[in-house]
């Protein structure tokens, strides 16, 4: 009598137990459907030049149903304003984090900090110009292999001769690792053909580019090497201020199309941002999800355009993220 | 090996009630609840199921409704620019009431468009609204709205989203947009000519419409292809054409109105596919099997839930249930094993009415097999006295001493013959008496020690009374209890027929009749009344006289102790006429196993039982030779 009761004591306990259990997750997960959070920050990030970038953001994290905050900043920063914004997010409860460096050893360092906190994915670049110092993954295209391409597009542009011809390299003014490695596969493709750089010219703020390039001396070519210098290029040879050098250049916004569509540009080499933003943070919540997921860097394409295939029904696509 | 393994198949050991109604009640309660259960569960889920497809069946044909009305207000424009404007005016003399037309119509859906404009055969531009600066070299008649137009003149053309290349508004923008193209005839300066009509849609009002559709969140989701399959919207449009993505449109395109079951990618889901008019382009909504158990989720809480706790409310009822059922049979046990053990006294009485009828039954039976135990017991120490009694009376020494006496008498009278028979009567008293010590003799030799009795006391009593002997000779060979007719023999000379001065007579008859055998004693003395005589065989008239020893009682008692109630001793006396003693005994034939059988107190072939059968039906029972007296 007595090993029935306590059977039926036994039993009643576990299904009692196994009741509240189940109450209590189901209401745990009325309430606590959470989302893990990436915060992105970037440079400048109201730009037309990151509108494929977030639009593969937002496309990523949808799919992978990931809460995303993309942090507003109105222009370049230094490296303790971005890490005052990195542990602000962090703070803020992101859960991970992609993150345009500002270009140094000391950004690397402040970054591998982070790390430790929460997963980084670098966008674009790495931080420091030796790339093979970076252990942070980067999701970012071949920019060596990008300043190649465009010296190999206008090599072909000039017959296959451009010997003795004079160029001139613009880039922004991050100075960052994938302008360096631009302008270094660039440099190396025109000067091993018997190109001469006459001038190479970073580091000027978007409003004075106009007035730069202007005081430059004749080239036949200018090269820009970002997005940035790139429109003010566009801008510079459609005001007919560049002494009639043709423009080539790297960028993904727009404006940078428009003057490819409008004849001021020849030819534009377009990194695919829609990937760099899609890959970047599916890495990032696959690592969130999948505890023993290493993250990897994530290298992605690029598209060299000229004005005839510019509405070609890939390139529309390619239009289609810019418009966003 | 085997045994090792299959041991748990074992009979398992008997289990108790309350255990086994426990069990039982559990299974089936369990499985009840698990079957109704699952049928509430597929019912629920099935309804929710339908509810989902029915509801997103009418959100599509909601939005594919709005779709449509927002495609024809652009075909009304279309419309309206080519019969009220194109072909009421010139295009050289009349520009400017042109200009404004379009401007009008423009203005009027300005939010829907993005331009109007009329190309001539050549492509080139005729008139646009906005007036906007011409892209240099459009390259108009390679468009695709343009050579659809002209393909099949008489329609209007619905393109697929693409890129707008035709203006440069110094926006450094591009814009997405649909066209809709048709054929216009067109009047130039007086001379009819044909043209081409675009009227270039924003696409975002569709993607806006679409998005207002695309927000449950749960998985499904809203796409629009044309008739080839070809994404005009979709969520996941990008991923789509760079293949990280994929969609089953080209199957889509082929489906009519209606719901389909779809399994794409490794993924069952239901396709909701709704045609928009004229265009021929498909609202395709898609419901992937793992949105319904989203919205499930709840549900299958709530049934777990509920089957939980009805299995905890059913354990509880079913052990109320078990105990109340069980408990008084469980009582009725243990004051059974109680009882056996010597414990309580009482058989438990309680409960329903059967188990109450039960342990009245129980008790019932327990009291009467207590009283025949104690009966049992009775009977043994009353047969233990009995034939102690018996033994007792084999040696009267009263008797004996009498005998010698006489024997002395008749020796010192010279009188040898007599003394030699009354010597050789004695010796065969003696050893009938012994018989080796058993109870059982054959009634022959019981016979020949009545008659050496009666010739010892005939001497004594100097022939003062006569003997006869009168013995069936079937019955001779019968069992019988060892001295049984001396005692009655001696009461009837004692009492009967020692006080007669002469023709005492005793008369000893021996007969079978209906299976049992009769020895009667009847003398011929005093006799006693009716009253007297009924009382000779009670205990309380027993009295012991002339120092005899064992009475007529003892004889009616060892022969029920040894052949049962039935049998035994009758008294019939008549004052002065004399006194019938008659010994009932079954007809049982003298055999080694049934002398033995007898011994123990039961009658052979039916052991334990008292009742006789008739002649011939007993074991053992034979025809008994003729045997004189």
């Amino acid at each position: 009598m007595k090993d029935h009761k306590k059977i039926f004591i036994l039993v009643e306990s576990i299904l009692a137990v196994m009741l509240i259990g189940l109450v209590i997750r189901m209401f745990w997960e009325k309430s606590g459907e959470s989302r893990y959070k990436i915060a992105v920050i970037i440079q400048n990030s109201d730009s037309s030049q990151w509108a494929s970038f977030k639009y593969g953001l937002k496309m990523a994290a949808e799919d992978q149903n990931i809460e995303l905050s993309v942090v507003s900043t109105g222009g370049t920063f230094t490296l303790e304003e971005e890490q005052d914004l990195l542990e602000a997010e962090i703070s803020n409860g992101a859960d991970a984090l992609i993150v345009q460096p500002v270009p140094g050893r000391e950004a690397e360092e402040m970054l591998r900090k982070m790390e430790k906190k929460v997963p980084v994915m670098l966008a674009v670049c790495a931080a420091s110009r030796e790339t093979e110092d970076s252990t942070l993954p980067v999701t970012g295209p071949d920019n060596y292999a990008i300043g190649k391409s465009l010296a190999e597009e206008l090599w072909k542009d000039y017959g296959g001769n451009i010997e003795g011809k004079f160029f001139g390299i613009i880039a922004g003014e991050d100075g960052s690792q994938a302008l360096a490695s631009r302008e270094r596969g660039l440099r190396e493709v025109l000067e091993s053909r018997g190109a001469k750089i006459r001038w190479s010219v970073s580091g000027v703020h978007a409003e004075d580019w106009e007035q730069s390039l202007k005081s430059l001396s004749k080239v036949e070519v200018v090269v820009a090497l970002d997005d940035r210098s790139l429109a003010a290029a566009g801008k510079s040879s459609a005001a007919n201020d560049l002494h009639g050098a043709l423009v080539y250049g790297i960028g993904n916004s727009t404006e940078a199309v428009y003057y490819l569509d409008t004849d001021r540009v020849q030819c534009l080499i377009v990194p695919d941002g829609f990937h760099m933003g899609y890959q970047s943070l599916t890495e990032l919540a696959e690592n969130l999800g999948r505890y023993f997921h290493q993250i990897q860097s994530q290298e992605v394409s690029y598209t060299v355009l000229r004005r005839e295939d510019l509405f070609t029904e890939k390139n529309q696509e390619l239009l289609f993220t810019m418009s966003q | 090996m085997r045994n090792k393994y299959f041991r748990f198949l074992k009979k398992p050991e008997l289990q108790g009630i309350q255990s086994m109604i426990m069990a039982v009640f559990s299974v089936i309660s369990f499985s009840l609840l698990l079957i109704l259960g699952f049928v509430m569960y597929g019912r629920f889920s099935a309804s929710a199921r339908q509810e989902i497809i029915s509801g997103t069946q009418k959100l599509i044909e909601q939005a594919g409704e709005n779709l449509e009305d927002y495609l024809v207000s652009m075909r009304r424009v279309s419309d309206s620019i080519y019969y009220n404007v194109i072909k009421e005016n010139d295009f050289s003399r009349q520009s400017q009431d042109i200009q404004q037309g379009m401007n009008l119509l423009y203005a009027a859906n300005r939010e829907n468009l993005r331009s109007i404009a009329v190309y001539n055969e050549y492509g080139s531009l005729l008139a646009a609204e906005p007036v906007v600066l011409q892209k240099e070299d459009p390259n108009i008649t390679k468009q695709g709205w343009y050579e659809k137009a002209l393909e099949e003149m008489e329609n209007m053309h619905f393109s697929t989203p693409h890129i707008q290349n035709l203006f440069d508004d110094g926006a450094l923008r591009y814009y997405w947009v649909i066209s809709l193209s048709r054929v216009v005839e067109l009047t130039d300066n007086g001379v009819p000519r044909s043209g081409v009509l675009l009227v270039d849609m924003d696409y975002s009002g569709i993607e806006r419409m679409m998005k207002q559709i695309n927000e449950s969140g749960n998985g499904q989701y809203f796409y629009l292809c044309d008739s080839n399959g070809q994404i005009i919207y979709h969520t996941r449009q990008i991923q789509i054409s760079n293949g990280i993505g994929s969609e089953n449109s080209g199957q889509a395109a082929r489906y009519k109105d209606g719901v389909y079951d779809e399994y794409f990618e490794g993924e069952r889901r239901k396709v909701i596919v709704n045609t928009i008019s004229y265009t021929g382009w498909k609202l395709v909504g898609v419901i992937p099997y793992s949105a319904f158990t989203y919205g499930m989720f709840n549900l299958r809480y709530f049934f777990g839930i509920f089957m939980l706790f009805m299995a905890m409310m059913l354990a509880f009822v079913n052990r109320i249930v078990s105990v109340r059922i069980s408990s008084p049979i469980l009582k009725l046990n243990a004051s059974v094993v109680g009882y056996e053990a010597g414990e309580t006294p009482e058989i438990y009485i309680g409960g329903s009415r059967e188990i109450r009828h039960l342990g009245y039954s129980i008790q019932t039976s327990y009291e009467q097999i207590d009283k025949l135990m104690k009966e049992i017991v009775r009977e043994q120490n009353e047969r233990r006295k009995s034939e102690l009694d018996a033994l007792q009376s084999q040696i009267n020494p009263h008797f004996l001493y009498n005998t010698l006496d006489s024997i002395i008498w008749m020796v010192e009278d010279e009188r040898n013959e007599e003394a030699s028979f009354m010597i050789s009567e004695l010796a065969r008293l003696f050893r009938i008496s012994l018989s080796k010590g058993r109870t059982i003799i054959t009634i022959k030799d019981e016979l020949q020690h009545a008659k050496s009795y009666m010739n010892i006391q005939k001497i004594r009593y100097k022939n003062a009374f006569s003997m006869e002997f009168d013995i069936d000779p079937a019955i001779l060979s019968c069992c019988t209890v060892k001295l049984i007719l001396q005692p009655i023999l001696e009461n009837a000379i004692n009492y009967g027929v020692a006080g007669l001065e002469d023709a005492g007579e005793i008369r000893i008859t021996g007969r079978l009749e209906k299976g049992m055998v009769l020895l009667s004693v009847k003398d011929n003395g005093m006799g006693m009344t009716r009253e007297a005589a009924s009382l000779v065989l009670t205990e309380s008239t027993r009295k012991q006289r002339h120092g005899s020893g064992v009475g007529l009682v003892n004889v009616d008692k060892r022969i029920r102790i040894l052949f049962g109630k039935e049998y035994g001793l009758t008294v019939v006396s008549e004052p002065d006429e004399g006194t019938e003693v008659t010994i009932r005994i079954p007809a049982v034939a003298f055999t080694e196993e049934n002398r033995k059988v007898l011994e123990k107190g039961n009658l052979p072939g039916r052991q334990g039982t008292e009742k006789v059968p008739e002649k011939g039906d007993l074991p053992g029972r034979q025809e008994l030779g003729d045997e004189g007296s």
